[in-house]
């Protein structure tokens, strides 16, 4: 499989991606190019120039301050392995850890992952469970916006051409209860379904609860009725179940399907995979 | 005498070459002038072609030309020249319609975009039942093509009853094969316990790692061409193509490339075309087919549909079989509807049984050989039905299978006995495994044990093999068999033992098909049992040869002489010795008096050795998400000498991965407008190592008659009872009896709602 022919450049700031970017709309920002390339060597993408940001040092490293700050050329190996993200938001290393296999993981980045917002990805789903803040800058300054509002639909997100993620910010959540599962697909690996969870535990009550669902959605997306079913119970077996229908209707909406495994079967499984999540959060 | 090489596991020849990059597959290959082939491909089911219009190609740089129909002779179409460029109608999304030749795969990828193609859409039939309906739109108005052979070409044994067979014209249906033996209804109204199950099996793909790869280069004074092909069969390639560019096959010559898998489905599909395209612009040409075309537009095994009704007594006696077939092969016929009707009723030899095979043809691509074609599918149906009975009449399914199983001398579906095999002998090993005893007493909570066992005749095909010693004592094995499967490794092998020399001293060489004498396909499970005899005669003979120069040498007798360490001796006496160096040298030297070693072996053998696998799988069930996961796998496979037991194991644990595959997840899936949804490998499942079970595989060696050392076909057997096995695992734990391959966990969770319901 052969892409179309197209120009390479590597950029020299992120000021310069920025402007080779806004210049010409026929270019793309290339970072790990584990999504892009393949995409153009079927031809589903066609740019007639990449730039290149993955030598940027200004969009790598991780640090914990507060809140938790990944660059966004941060590959999902060094994410997983992060002691910094481990602390504040280990479940997204579970999800980065979860991505694909060895070279993806080694290639693949944050910033790209969420860039392309493949519906079947696992991280957004972790950044949406918890509140996550995507920094975004471009010719005319910077702005941000959180991750439940930028993942907008299939391949599509609040991210216009001109603009390059520098960083992804996640708050501390090392007092919270968290997991992300996903039923992996057979052929993919990517997820079918993916639940993220966040508890806030006062003693054996649920305080709060924040619940996110990728995979069998078009994007990833908050569960409201669940968080409310899981929020001050117990999280007995009725509150699971409850909270199990409750994410079924949540995403009733924005189901995606395939052959294979179609809507309704995903659907099914979000609730199977809520449960599953609300207890490997528990331990 | 005991063995030396024979039974030792031995790496194979072309291993280190494989994993250090150093093979060169015909994707490697690059020769003056070559043009790069590039397809332009149907996006509908069933179209006419109005208009192609190769303007906007033509004009991207590097482009050599943009071949149609056209510019090419008429060939009929056919099973066997079945990708041919489509002439004014397309069949199937996928059918190639033009071919962009240029000097860079890159510029050919670019300009098969811009050939634009003016489509008169018409009505597609994508389904069996469609195609069978009233009022179908004919696929084939002036009758099916017919002459397939797939099943011919994979080595199979047809059989079956093929006086009732009913070609229909103006129809959908290429042919009807009905046979039967006994009273079917009389049988069953006497029968104690009927099972009635509809069961189909999808379209699967071989998905072999290397995808299928052509090189054609024509020679302009004889009008032939010399090939370089991924292929398992390069004297069958010879023929077709001379066939259809219409020169003596003498005028062809065919190379063998190593070949990255084929599966069955390397017997012969875009050579015709390839020659063709070589021909028309007088340049060499090669075409690798991408991985989506591959999906796309080869050769994948047929989706099934059987309709089964067994009848037993109480005791557990199986009395009738009646079973209707139906099988969808695409746009070719391929007849494999009828040969799997005969496995049918052979594996359990039944006194009443009833078979019918109707052959559909649709609007897809057509069908191939897919590793045992249709066995999986048979011993699906067949074992699920028995392990079903042995249930509902209290029986171990184990004990009931060997009650009916076939045993020699048992008669097949056409009456003619069963020859020496080892079905009871593999269902006797399930028995005596710890893992099968665990059966009943020890099992996780949510798994399930189940086994199944099935077989393969045995392919057969006559061939031959040479025999050369060097002057630096090395013995050199040369015949025309593609390496696949690594039978290179062990053709040395039993040269070795053959002749009485150390393994490292013998020379396997792959020849074309001008200087190797005939070889049959790789495929079939026939090589080692065929060819493997040729090498044994030849290297044979080889030593005789030696052993005769030798005793004019030492004025003794031959049958004084013996080889020991590469040299010869009068027996017992080490300081009489010649090395075989030198035995060479004197037959290969000016003014010398001995003719060369040069030996043929040649082998018809007539008789088929079939081989037969039983297997146990334990499954993991989860009743939540209807995941099935397999726990343990074991193969226990007959087959006759395992002259290299690292390559037989190699070969059984492949050939279960495989029936994995089948089992739980690999199906092409087709939209109603005939779309192929499953066009890569992110939707369709090949099962690696995540979904690969810990395998035990376990030898036994029941020799056959004609086989070199006793060995028999290994290649077929262990893909076929895994389906059936894992189903009944499934079975043993949930109590829910999937009827539909792949068993995917919607599937599996459908019908565990189904049973509680
Ligand atoms: C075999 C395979 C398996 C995979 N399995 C999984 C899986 O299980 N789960 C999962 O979540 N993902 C999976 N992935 C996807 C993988 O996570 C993504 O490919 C990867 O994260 C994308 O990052 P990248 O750096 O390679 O982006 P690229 O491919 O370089 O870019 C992707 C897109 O993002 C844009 N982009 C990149 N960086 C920026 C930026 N900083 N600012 C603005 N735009 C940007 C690019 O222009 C492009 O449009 C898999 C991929 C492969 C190839």
């Amino acid at each position: 499989m052969w892409p179309k022919e197209f120009d390479y450049v590597r950029a020299s700031s992120v000021d310069d991606a920025i402007q080779q970017t806004s210049d010409n709309t026929d270019a793309k920002i290339l970072a790990g190019g584990h999504s892009l390339l393949p995409a153009m060597k079927l031809r589903l993408s066609e740019p007639g120039k990449l730039v290149d940001i993955s030598r940027l040092a200004d969009l790598k490293g991780i640090s914990a301050n507060g809140t938790l700050s990944i660059g966004a050329m941060s590959t999902h190996a060094e994410i997983a392995a992060s002691a910094d993200v481990q602390q504040y938001c280990a479940s997204l290393a579970t999800a980065c850890g979860m991505v694909g296999d060895h070279q993806v993981r080694n290639f693949g980045t944050l910033g790209g992952n969420i860039a392309h917002a493949d519906p079947a990805s696992d991280p957004p789903t972790v950044l949406v469970a918890a509140g996550a803040t995507i920094h975004i800058k471009r010719s005319r300054g910077e702005r941000s916006v959180s991750a439940e509002d930028f993942f907008i639909d299939l391949f599509t997100t609040d991210l216009e051409d001109g603009e390059v993620i520098t960083r992804i910010e996640v708050p501390n959540l090392s007092g919270h209860k968290a997991a992300y599962v996903k039923m992996p697909h057979p052929a993919s690996r990517y997820a079918i379904v993916g639940v993220a969870v966040i508890l806030e535990m006062d003693g054996d009550t649920c305080k709060s609860a924040r619940v996110a669902v990728g995979g069998a959605t078009v994007s990833a997306m908050r569960a409201s009725g669940a968080e409310s079913a899981l929020s001050g119970s117990s999280l007995d077996d009725a509150a699971l179940n409850a909270a199990a229908s409750a994410v079924q209707s949540d995403i009733s909406d924005a189901l995606m399907g395939d052959v294979s495994y179609p809507e309704s079967y995903r659907q099914a499984m979000s609730g199977v995979y809520l449960k599953r999540a609300v207890k490997a959060a528990l331990g | 005498m005991e063995n030396f090489a024979v039974g030792k596991p031995t790496p194979l020849l072309d291993g280190q070459a494989k994993v250090s990059g150093q093979t060169r597959y015909v994707g490697d290959l690059k020769m003056r002038g070559m043009l790069h082939a590039r397809l332009v491909v149907s996006v509908y089911a069933h179209a006419n072609v109005k208009r192609i219009d190769t303007s906007e190609a033509l004009a991207v740089s590097g482009v050599h030309s943009v071949i149609t129909a056209a510019d090419l002779p008429y060939v009929t179409p056919s099973s066997r020249n079945k990708l041919m460029l489509a002439r004014d109608r397309v069949l199937f999304v996928g059918h190639p319609i033009a071919v962009v030749l240029a000097e860079t795969e890159a510029a050919a990828a670019d300009a098969a975009e811009k050939v634009h193609i003016d489509y008169e859409p018409l009505a597609a039939v994508v389904t069996m039942d469609e195609a069978m309906a009233e009022d179908a739109p004919i696929i084939w108005p002036t009758g099916v093509p017919s002459g397939a052979g797939d099943e011919g070409a994979h080595g199979a044994d047809v059989g079956g009853d093929e006086k009732g067979t009913d070609k229909k014209t103006h129809s959908n249906i290429a042919d009807v094969a009905q046979s039967s033996r006994g009273d079917v209804e009389k049988a069953l109204a006497e029968a104690d316990l009927i099972l009635e199950h509809t069961y189909t099996t999808p379209m699967v793909h071989q998905s072999s790692i290397e995808t299928q790869g052509v090189m054609a280069q024509p020679d302009s004074i004889t009008g032939g061409v010399t090939m370089w092909v991924s292929t398992q069969t390069p004297f069958g390639i010879r023929n077709d193509v001379a066939g259809v560019i219409g020169v003596p096959e003498s005028d062809v010559r065919v190379h063998a490339a190593p070949v990255g898998g084929a599966f069955g489905a390397k017997f012969g599909l875009y050579e015709p075309l390839v020659a063709l395209l070589a021909k028309a612009v007088g340049r060499t040409v090669r075409l690798i087919l991408t991985r989506n075309e591959e999906l796309l537009t080869t050769n994948p095994a047929p989706p099934m549909r059987v309709d089964a009704k067994i009848g037993l007594k109480t005791d557990g006696t199986l009395t009738a079989i009646d079973i209707h077939v139906t099988l969808d092969s695409g746009i070719y016929p391929s007849g494999l509807g009828s040969f799997s009707a005969y496995m049918m009723t052979s594996f359990y030899p039944v006194s009443n049984y009833r078979t019918i095979a109707t052959n559909v043809v649709t609007n897809k691509q057509s069908d191939g050989a897919y590793r045992a074609p249709t066995a999986p599918t048979v011993i699906f149906v067949l074992d699920t039905l028995l392990d079903e009975a042995a249930e509902k009449l209290g029986i171990n399914p184990l004990e009931l299978k060997m009650k009916n199983c076939a045993k020699p001398g048992d008669l097949l579906a056409n009456d003619k006995p069963w020859p020496k095999m080892g079905m009871q002998e593999t269902i006797e090993q399930v028995k005596a495994h710890p893992l099968w005893q665990k059966r009943n007493n020890g099992k996780a909570k949510g798994h399930g044990i189940g086994m199944a066992v099935g077989g393969w005749m045995g392919g057969i095909e006559p061939g031959a093999a040479v025999c050369k010693l060097n002057r630096d004592g090395i013995l050199q094995v040369q015949t025309g068999s593609a390496d696949l499967t690594g039978v290179h490794t062990v053709f040395g092998q039993l040269a070795a033992e053959a002749f009485g020399i150390a393994p490292d001293k013998v020379r396997v060489v792959y020849s074309d098909t001008d200087s190797a004498p005939y070889a049959g396909g790789v495929g079939g499970s026939k090589t080692l049992y065929t060819m493997g005899s040729a090498v044994v005669r030849a290297a044979q003979e080889a030593r005789k040869q030696v052993l005769e120069i030798a005793a004019e040498e030492f004025e003794a007798a031959v049958d004084d002489l013996e080889i020991v360490d590469g040299k010869v001796q009068v027996k017992g006496v080490p300081e009489k010795t010649i090395e075989l160096g030198a035995i060479a040298s004197k037959a290969m030297t000016f003014g010398g008096k001995y003719p060369p070693i040069h030996a043929n072996g040649r082998q018809a053998i007539t008789a088929q050795s079939p081989g037969f696998a039983a297997q146990i799988a334990e499954v993991a069930v989860d009743e939540e998400t209807g995941e099935v996961r397999v726990v343990n796998l074991v193969i226990i496979q007959d087959v006759g000498k395992a002259i290299n037991p690292l390559i037989v194991e190699g070969q059984i644990q492949g050939g279960a991965v495989q029936g994995i595959g089948w089992a739980l997840y690999e199906q092409m899936h087709y939209d109603e407008s005939g779309q192929l949804l499953s066009g890569s490998w992110m939707d369709y499942t090949v099962p690696d190592a995540v979904q690969a079970a810990p395998l035990e595989t376990i030898l036994i060696e029941i020799p056959s008659d004609a086989g070199p050392f006793g060995a028999k076909g290994v290649g077929e057997p262990p893909v076929i009872p895994t389906a059936a096995a894992i189903a009944n695992a499934i079975a043993d734990a949930t109590g829910a009896r999937l009827t539909d391959l792949p068993m995917t966990a919607p599937r599996v969770l459908q019908a565990l709602t189904d049973k509680s319901s």
